[in-house]
């Protein structure tokens, strides 16, 4: 079995952006590792990214279709990988539209985006949407991996009261659902998100040192252990049975650092003591937390909402000292569309970032990149309008071969986004005929094979 | 009678309430009844007056969680509380201090190792580099009715009122940190820059000001403060805090169209242009410019502004390399001007560390052991202090550190040698100890004993000293370090601790009062209703009052907050200060402090029966029995509106078998009704008025705090007994038996003399047969 704690004694991860070349990881368990050889494939990693509050449109659509389309100001980030990826055209989450519930977008928006349901409104305990993609995912591929989803977020929940005009806080703070009445409200803390993923670990230290400290932790544990035994002797009934207590959690502990010795690996992720000051370096710490998760084959889904959806974040480090949610309901103010393009190019940034280290990953028989499929949608189309149709989507990654990226893709007009869930989820061979308002998959499926 | 002793008590309590015979069976008359009743009483006395009084056996005590805390503080002049870390402990007859319940599981002893290093590096290095991370805390907002009028007579710091928040942080080290208040709300366009405060520990940082006249916002002619930030930077030393955000001055700098005290000098800023957005269907956009229009001519509120959430940036930066504190209890060859001697006495260092941190003489063997880890490590190649670092965390896993052990001496004393004065519990004469063996306890195991029971951590140097002087049982010493160590601010873990323990305070940390029905519950009362009790036992111990000043007192410590929330005049600040309650019949004394009232209520209302269920328990000694499991529960939607809680209750107690219990717990529980829930006074429940009348099973009639309390100060036998045995069980950290029942009963007579004083208390129980004796191993069952 694959015990929590083996794997936070191998797992001495280190210097996070420093090497960007990430260590194969299996080598360090062969436990989970056996899982990967068995299939002859490296499995496909399935990731959907959210921004909150809406895009600045005219900035992120590109003009032309097909492969050679223009990276907007928006998009300029991701040129370099323009070969790996698709901007799509035409996709809806029409359930985050009102239909009758009056005002609540963001709410709906976000408990929508990934379930295709139009959520209850209540602003009670009585919450009711519908299954998240990643969460039908995470039910086929859980019973490989230790994980069987992960879920980061950059904005700490709100558990009180309704966030959005009647609508629960649950809505705006998850976009995972793992049953209609289960949200899955993301890990924020970094810290944490190492811990679920590796397990309580140690330190980073120089190889050397590692070795030496760890010899000397025996030598204490031998003395420690002699000591008990001689003491053991002398006492009696009931401060024996204590001390015998003592002794088997001793004896666990050395065993336990035995099983460790030989399964070190070099350090590729420093623990994380907490949340960084740095936005920024926030968002690519998590974004990091993901891709070792990915590498380690620790878990093949998950979700990562850069903020919540309504989010007042503000941005003074690149000149937008005002909140976001305000700011994007911006009545055509120049200033105000300026300061939130800002914040739709940053989170651009990020995500090519992220891509850029997925690439420089080695995984199997090719990169991190080549075994992935990673939706970047946000919420709503238009913020100011709080659109949901015609929403502003990339799909990146090669899927394990299955996606042939490297083009901008007009879909029919009004495609249900689960349209596009299902067809993933077919490539990553989890079947499945329906999701919330899908009505197929993406037609003709050589759509997604490029043009 | 013997065996069967708990059945007869028993069938004492069942004939005395009334209970037996059942309601319908034939019943004999009183006369018959009482004699019954008599010479039951009279047996039980008799068997009473026979029980033979037994030191026991404490089985190892391991050092819970605020013991290991306060003993690597003591031990290393480390403040980092690893403990905080390491699994709740399990408690047992009400404390989590009892040897035999506190275990040792393979993932705690994962914790001991990881702590132990931990420990180690921060008393030879100092604090571990921490990156500067942030941490968000949001309690959740209380209730604000918006006004548009300013108020002129009111709290100008801000921290009594709604729209400050207040939260308690725990700084891992000691260093600069960034104290960041998230806002919420709007003010009126127009007002002058929004002062802040943040405080930490009740004392200001520097003002900040937040200007946002001309910032984004939702509503025109408003100031939107959602989502802002303001930071202000301070230096905090490690440890728990509590930390607050403040508006102050908060009716000042309004426009001058709110006749507020200080207007605000700002010309109102033109109205923006209002333009709808495209694409909006007639239908809606009539609604809009519908709304719009009347936002125009709406007056802002300009009490909605507020702080949402506090968050905690750093530490920016930290003191590098060990603290003096370190330095001290470490180097015993000294330690001056960076470098020492250390290399050359090595031995010293060692034997000395170990002889505290195992609170005993330690054996040449034992150092030679610790020594030659140091001498292992040193041929390695390491630094001395990171050699040194290895024997010290040696220690602090060992069985000696961890466990308090008492030994068993080579030789068995047989029976029982009196103490000290104070010892000679009355035994009949010719009565024999139990039948069975005991010896006293080293000096060095009484050390601990008495420093873990009064300061929850271990013996210092002048404790340990006069253990070695075997000076510990000498009267006048013993007395005189007994004041010394209750004077000790250390003894403040005997209020956390077993005040935190005795009186269920702990519960207040996670309690949540329903937000809706009592809004007026914030961080800011709960924390400040905390520390009025602990203040208030503070005094009882360390000016060493009378016990009975828990039953009813004309004293209490109160803050401003608390101060207006019962209704006390003249109490300014976050400071909290003793104030007279003569002449006050609301307050005074524990049963009416707003913290007991309210762990001992629900979340949504009172419940007469916790709170009589809590006075049995904690003041009286006679715990009920737990309920029928076919008990039937309340109809909560009816109380206060068609039913009263107490009619439901007495529709309860028409069962004679619930009735035999709750007729005395409701009695208790009802005469405090004129309390809510959260510990605020009321003259209505709901629409009904409080009926705070109680009759006990004797047919004592009482109403009101004011009345109970002067039942409880006649029952003042019962309490100081139950005193006796919650803090005895402390002391000794195991369960009471029968055979401390004479010990119990002789401590609370002799406290009773020496006008309950609290001292006296302390003084009979660390004199008391139990705590200077261990009964021998050979008695001990086998299990």
């Amino acid at each position: 079995m694959i015990t929590r704690k083996q794997l936070s004694r191998r797992t001495l991860l280190r210097g996070v952006g420093a090497s960007i070349a990430l260590p194969a990881l299996d080598a360090m368990s062969p436990a989970l590792a056996s899982l990967n050889r068995v299939k002859a494939k490296s499995p496909v990693r399935l990731a959907f990214v959210y921004v909150p509050n809406g895009i600045i449109l005219n900035e992120w659509r590109p003009a032309k279709t097909g492969r050679d389309f223009e990276f907007t100001r928006i998009l300029k980030p991701l040129e370099k990988y323009r070969d790996d990826l698709f901007v799509l055209r035409g996709l809806d989450d029409r359930n985050g539209n009102e239909l009758g519930d009056g005002p609540g977008d963001h709410a709906r928006a976000g408990a929508s985006i990934l379930t295709g349901v139009h959520p209850r409104k209540t602003a009670g305990a009585d919450v009711k949407g519908g299954v998240s993609v990643d969460q039908i995912a995470a039910q086929h591929f859980g019973r490989e991996t230790r994980l069987p989803s992960l879920e980061l977020g950059c904005e700490d929940a709100r558990t009180v009261g309704n966030c959005d005009s009647g609508y629960s806080c649950a809505y705006t703070n998850s976009i995972s659902w793992r049953g209609p009445t289960t949200p899955m409200p993301p890990e924020v803390n970094p810290r944490m998100a190492f811990e679920r993923l590796f397990g309580v670990a140690d330190f980073s230290l120089d190889e050397k040192t590692r070795a030496r400290r760890a010899q000397q932790r025996k030598s204490i544990l031998d003395l420690v252990r002699d000591d008990t035994q001689q003491l053991a002797k002398t006492l009696g009934t009931n401060d024996r049975r204590k001390i015998d207590e003592y002794l088997t959690a001793v004896r666990e502990i050395e065993k336990r650092i035995q099983l460790a010795e030989h399964l070190d690996v070099n350090p590729a992720l420093e623990k994380p003591s907490g949340i960084p000051l740095d936005f920024s370096e926030y968002a690519r710490l998590m974004y990091d937390l993901m891709l070792v998760g990915f590498q380690a084959d620790v878990t093949r889904v998950a979700t990562f909402m850069v903020g919540r959806e309504g989010s007042l974040r503000v941005y003074p480090e690149i000149g937008v000292p005002d909140p976001h949610h305000p700011l994007t309901h911006h009545r055509n103010n120049a200033d105000w569309i300026e300061k939130v393009t800002k914040i739709n190019c940053l989170h651009v940034q990020l995500f090519a970032d992220f891509l850029g280290r997925l690439q420089a990953t080695p995984d199997g028989d090719g990169t991190l990149l080549d075994h992935a499929a990673i939706v970047y949608t946000s919420g709503l189309a238009d913020g100011n309008r709080h659109t949901h149709e015609d929403l502003p989507v990339l799909l990146a990654g090669h899927g394990d071969g299955a996606l042939k990226p490297g083009s901008h893709l007009a879909l029919k007009s009004g495609t249900p986004m689960t349209n596009l869930y299902l067809t993933l989820l077919d490539k990553a061979g989890v079947r499945t005929d329906k999701l919330g308002d899908s009505n197929g998959r993406l037609e003709p499926l050589s759509e997604l094979n490029g043009v | 009678m013997g065996q069967q002793r708990d059945k007869w008590a028993r069938v004492q309590q069942m004939i005395q309430s009334g209970a037996m015979p059942p309601k319908g069976r034939p019943r004999p008359d009183d006369t018959e009844v009482q004699n019954v009743l008599r010479a039951l009483e009279q047996a039980l006395a008799r068997e009473e007056a026979n029980l033979k009084p037994a030191p026991g056996r404490v089985t190892a005590r391991r050092l819970n969680r605020a013991e290991y805390n306060n003993t690597v503080r003591d031990l290393l002049g480390v403040t980092l509380r690893p403990a905080d870390d390491f699994p709740q402990d399990d408690s047992g007859y009400g404390f989590d201090n009892i040897g035999d319940v506190l275990s040792v599981s393979p993932v705690l002893m994962e914790k001991y190792l990881a702590a132990a290093e931990r420990v180690a590096r921060v008393a030879l290095f100092g604090d571990e580099r921490l990156k500067p991370t942030a941490v968000r805390h949001r309690p959740g907002d209380r209730r604000i009715d918006a006004t548009t009028t300013p108020l002129t007579e009111y709290d100008l710091t801000g921290l009594t009122l709604p729209n400050a928040l207040h939260v308690t942080h725990k700084f891992p080290v000691t260093g600069e940190y960034g104290i960041r208040l998230v806002m919420g709300g709007t003010r009126p366009g127009g007002s002058e820059p929004l002062r802040l405060n943040a405080w930490v520990d009740g004392k200001s940082l520097p003002e900040a000001q937040l200007d946002l006249d001309n910032a984004a916002t939702f509503t025109p002619g408003r100031q939107e403060f959602t989502g802002n930030i303001v930071e202000t930077r301070a230096r905090v030393e490690a440890g728990e805090r509590w930390l607050a955000g403040s508006i102050v001055r908060m009716y000042e700098g309004l426009p001058p169209e709110y006749n507020g005290p200080n207007p605000s000098k700002r010309t109102r800023p033109t109205p923006q242009e209002f333009r709808l957005p495209p694409d909006i269907p007639p239908e809606r956009a009539e609604e809009i410019r519908r709304r719009v229009a009347q936002r125009r001519t709406e007056t802002a509120p300009i009490n909605e502004v507020r702080v949402v959430a506090i968050e905690i940036a750093g530490p920016y930066e930290q003191p590098t390399g060990p603290s003096p504190a370190s330095l001290q209890q470490v180097y015993v060859c000294g330690h001056l001007n960076g470098k020492h001697a250390a290399a050359a006495c090595a031995r010293r260092i060692v034997a000395a560390l170990a002889r505290r941190a195992y609170r005993r003489p330690v054996k040449t063997t034992e150092v030679d052991k610790l020594v030659g880890l140091v001498t292992a490590a040193r041929q390695q190649g390491d630094s001395f202090e990171e050699s040194l670092c290895v024997a010290l965390q040696a220690m602090l896993v060992s069985p000696h550190f961890l466990f308090r052990l008492e030994r068993d001496p080579g030789v068995v004393v047989a029976g029982f040698t009196p103490a000290v004065r104070g010892n000679d519990d009355k035994r009949p004469a010719g009565a024999k100890p139990a039948a069975t063996t005991a010896h006293l306890i080293t000096q060095h195991e009484l050390a601990s004993r008495l420093s873990y029971f009064l300061w929850s951590s271990m013996p210092d140097d002048e404790l340990l000293r006069c253990a070695d002087a075997g000076a510990l049982r000498n009267p006048s010493a013993l007395a005189a370090q007994l004041r010394r160590m209750l004077k000790d601010l250390k003894s403040r873990a005997l209020v956390e601790n077993f005040g935190g323990q005795w009186l269920e305070l702990r519960k207040l940390e996670s309690l949540k009062p329903d937000r809706q029905r009592f809004p007026a519950f914030d961080e800011y009362l709960r924390l400040s209703m905390r520390r009025e009790t602990e203040l208030f036992i503070e005094s009882v111990v360390r000016d060493d009052r009378s016990l009975l000043d828990f039953i009813d007192a004309p004293y209490t410590f109160v803050n401003e907050r608390l101060a207006k929330y019962y209704a006390l005049p003249d109490v300014k600040g976050p400071e909290f200060r003793r104030v007279s309650l003569v002449g006050n019949e609301r307050r005074g004394g524990l049963v009416t402090q707003a913290s007991v009232l309210t762990v001992s209520s629900y979340s949504t209302r009172t419940s007469p029966v916790l709170r009589g269920k809590w006075m049995l328990e904690n003041l009286l000694n006679a715990p009920p029995p737990p309920p029928l499991p076919d008990a039937p529960t309340l109809d909560e939607s009816q109380i206060g509106t068609t039913r009263s809680l107490r009619q439901q209750l007495e529709q309860h107690r028409a069962n004679p078998i619930c009735a035999s219990c709750h007729i005395r717990m409701d009695a208790l529980g009802f005469s405090l009704e004129n309390y809510d829930a959260i510990g605020g006074w009321r003259e209505l429940d709901g629409k009904l008025p409080i009926d705070a009348t109680g009759t006990l099973p004797d047919g004592r009639a009482f109403k009101g705090s004011v009345e109970l309390k002067q039942i409880l100060r006649a029952d003042r036998d019962a309490f100081t007994r139950c005193v006796a045995e919650k803090l005895l069980t402390y002391a000794l950290g195991r369960g009471l038996e029968r055979y401390d029942q004479p010990t119990v009963k002789a401590i609370a007579a002799r406290v009773a003399k020496q006008d309950y004083r609290f001292s006296s208390l302390v003084l009979e129980i660390v004199n008391s047969m139990p705590f200077q004796q261990r009964a021998n191993a050979q008695g001990e069952r086998r299990s």
